[in-house]
């Protein structure tokens, strides 16, 4: 059993002034990060709001390096590195990678895809908000059927269900996959550990709160990404070696329509009359839920 | 077309004879391919990373080193990427954290990983690679410089090798340029007519390759765990001027470090080099040519039967030399005509060279033609070079299509 103060940060890893909107989810999901990751640490970023949270030249928010790279060429980069690196003797270093959803679920997923392959010893954190919220709300393939962005805009809403880019990493057969929350910081910190002590290609995808693209009031951040996962919208769930493992069983499980009202981007949905299209979300969830609860029972059976 | 199999036979020394030994001393002669002879050479230079992925007609390169690597005559990590702009991104990181690293490339390779290459070089990344030229869509493999001279203003150092002699000195040195600049060079190969064509190598014994390239020494700019920074920030308008100050000053100094180490490398090996090379050029010459790679070496044969027809090969295209070219039009008469023999097409009236010659010839008087051939691989024999001479004398056009149907 961990003890129950397990979520708190003993030393900071983070300066101060990092760039961040109010409520977004990167300056938790890295404080959390870097505090168990440490200082020997190569941080390798792709285009994303994190790229900018970190600060202009010559500024480094973090205590560790970092290398900003191409949009698509984040895992590749760090192959690179991480090659170098355990040239010098510094196997013990981590090499990870800092990533948004467009650079995770879209034009970086041939790199990543190819990294995870060749089984790069590498930590890839994706910090999924849904879209692209850099470079000012526009549709990802990660982007919630549903939501409006400024390339959806108004009933031109996103009307394809996100990638499952979980399934797609797991069919890689990566050592160690697994989704996290801010909201369950516990459960948070135990799969970063577990991440940085397991030895392959590693991915984390964690819900990333985001205020103006959500159109979410960055007070509810926490309470809002805690729904995604009370709803099974976001369920929290670990692939360790093929084996799939439910994290979080919610006591009962909220209707999605609790989560997306909160939302902004789905308020739409509910003027609009578009109850079918809540309810679509409705089963999706269900089905993928189920899905991942077979998973978790033959996983745990064998 | 796999001959790697082959490789070890072909490789063996053809000669031992003192004569022979002494015409290069502690060299081994051997008869080997453009691609392995570039092959060979990231051997000799003690490249440690190798981020590779095939095209045709680089992929003997590639191959090659991947069989150096596993048979232990190489110590480098060599991974098989997923792509080309993946290959470049990954010469990139293992840059940054201090390695020497090699890679090959070709055409649609080149033109995928156009913004790395970008990336790289304002990085001030001392990368060294080589690309055997090929054109883009619709689908062609053969020789022409379309790729490599597309990508001029990347800011990376290019050389055309004439010889597979030429590319296997050519990149030994490219590493010493480029690791006293923290610039990245690219040495260029014509496709099958070079990369495919086997010919007599003098292949340098290692340690006197060791002698004239000393292993990587750090600059302090190099990711250190211990000393944490952080690289490609966002940099303000107010800063992003400097960088590229610096980038500036230190790319005009390219023509006469190249000069510099060509001589030294003479020095070293028995064969000098420059920037560019200028034959049969003096008062008398009435006609000059000018051109890359391979159609140099027909060009010179060509020029032998015409005395008052002189020869430029551009070894260093970019940074453009231009010193050099004004050094060797010191004595040219202002009648003297220039024909750039242009195996480029950029979408424009003028080839490439015919730009970058009416840069470094402005306000001279000499009349100045262009003619494209050879485009797409085009074989480009001493007749049509004797066309485009007859042509240039009697009958000159601003630009000539030569041997065109």
């Amino acid at each position: 059993m961990e003890p129950m103060n397990e979520f708190l940060i003993k030393e900071e890893q983070v300066f101060s002034g990092g760039l961040s909107c109010r409520g977004c989810g990167w300056a938790l999901l890295v404080r959390h990060l870097s505090s168990i990751l440490g200082e020997k640490t190569v941080y390798v970023l792709p285009a994303s709001c994190f790229s900018i949270i970190t600060g202009p030249y010559p500024l480094n928010e973090l205590k560790g390096t970092i290398v900003h790279t191409m949009f698509a060429a984040a895992p590749a980069t760090a192959t690179g590195i991480r090659a170098v690196l355990d040239r010098q003797g510094n196997e013990d270093a981590t090499v990870a990678v800092l990533a948004g959803d467009g650079g995770t679920f879209d034009i970086g997923i041939q790199s990543l895809s190819g990294a995870a392959s060749r089984g790069e010893n590498i930590l890839y954190v994706c910090n999924n908000n849904g879209a692209y919220m850099n470079t000012g709300i526009q549709t990802s393939t990660a982007t919630p059927y549903g939501a409006i962005t400024t390339t959806n805009p108004g009933t031109n809403f996103k009307n394809t269900m996100p990638k499952d880019l979980m399934g797609i990493i797991a069919a890689h057969n990566i050592p160690y996959a697994a989704t996290a929350s801010l909201a369950f910081l516990e459960d948070y910190r135990y799969k970063i550990k577990k991440a940085k002590k397991t030895k392959g290609f590693r991915l984390l995808m964690i819900d990333g709160p985001c205020p103006p693209g959500h159109k979410t009031s960055p007070d509810q951040s926490i309470s809002i990404t805690r729904l995604a996962v009370e709803t099974s919208l976001f369920p929290l769930f670990e692939v360790d070696n093929q084996k799939y493992k439910i994290n979080y069983f919610p006591e009962k499980r909220v209707p999605v329509e609790k989560c997306m009202k909160l939302q902004g981007r789905f308020s739409h949905l509910f003027k609009n009359n578009s109850a079918n299209v809540i309810q679509e979300i409705q089963d999706y969830t269900d089905h993928n839920w189920q899905r991942l609860n077979e998973l978790h029972k033959q996983s745990s059976s064998n | 077309m796999n001959n790697d199999i082959h490789t070890k036979e072909i490789l063996k020394p053809v000669s031992n004879s003192k004569q022979i030994v002494e015409k290069y001393p502690r060299h081994t002669l051997k008869i080997i391919k453009g691609n392995f002879a570039a092959a060979e050479a990231a051997k000799l230079c003690r490249v440690g990373f190798v981020p590779a992925y095939p095209i045709t007609p680089q992929t003997s390169i590639v191959e090659r080193l991947s069989s150096i690597v596993a048979a232990g005559e190489l110590d480098a990590r060599y991974v098989n990427m997923d792509s080309e702009h993946s290959v470049f991104a990954a010469a990139m990181g293992a840059s940054l954290a201090g390695e020497r690293v090699f890679t090959a490339t070709s055409g649609q390779g080149l033109f995928y990983a156009h913004e790395v290459l970008h990336a790289i070089a304002h990085f001030r990344l001392p990368i060294v690679i080589c690309n055997v030229g090929r054109p883009s869509l619709p689908w062609n493999i053969w020789s022409d410089q379309t790729d490599s001279i597309s990508q001029r203003d990347t800011g990376w150092i290019q050389f055309y090798g004439e010889s597979s002699q030429g590319v296997l000195d050519t990149i030994i040195q490219g590493y010493v340029i480029s690791e006293k600049l923290d610039l990245p060079v690219m040495v260029v190969l014509d496709a099958f007519y070079q990369s495919h064509t086997s010919e007599n190598v003098w292949v340098p014994d290692s340690d006197l390759v060791d002698e004239f390239l000393p292993p990587k020494k750090r600059n302090g700019n190099e990711i250190d765990l211990k000393n944490p920074k952080d690289y490609g920030g966002l940099v303000p308008p107010d800063h992003y001027e400097t960088f590229n100050f610096q980038y500036w000053r230190d790319i005009t100094k390219v023509e006469e470090l190249t000069d510099e180490i060509g001589q030294k490398f003479g020095e070293y090996f028995g064969r000098k080099y420059s920037a560019i090379e200028a034959v049969n050029i003096g008062p008398k010459t009435k006609m000059i040519l000018v051109a890359l790679s391979t159609i140099t070496s027909t060009a010179r044969g060509v020029i032998n039967n015409h005395p008052e027809v002189g020869l430029i090969k551009l070894r260093l295209f970019k940074p453009f030399p231009v010193k050099s070219i004004l050094k060797a039009f010191e004595n040219v008469p202002d009648d003297t005509i220039i024909i750039n023999v242009e195996r480029n097409f950029i979408g424009d009236k003028e080839g490439a060279i015919a730009h970058e010659m009416k840069h470094a010839l402005y306000g001279k008087k000499n009349k100045m033609y262009d003619v494209y051939t050879g485009l797409g691989g085009k074989d480009v024999p001493p007749l049509t070079i004797e066309k485009i001479i007859e042509k240039g004398f009697k009958d000159p056009e601003e630009i000539i299509w030569i041997d065109f149907e």
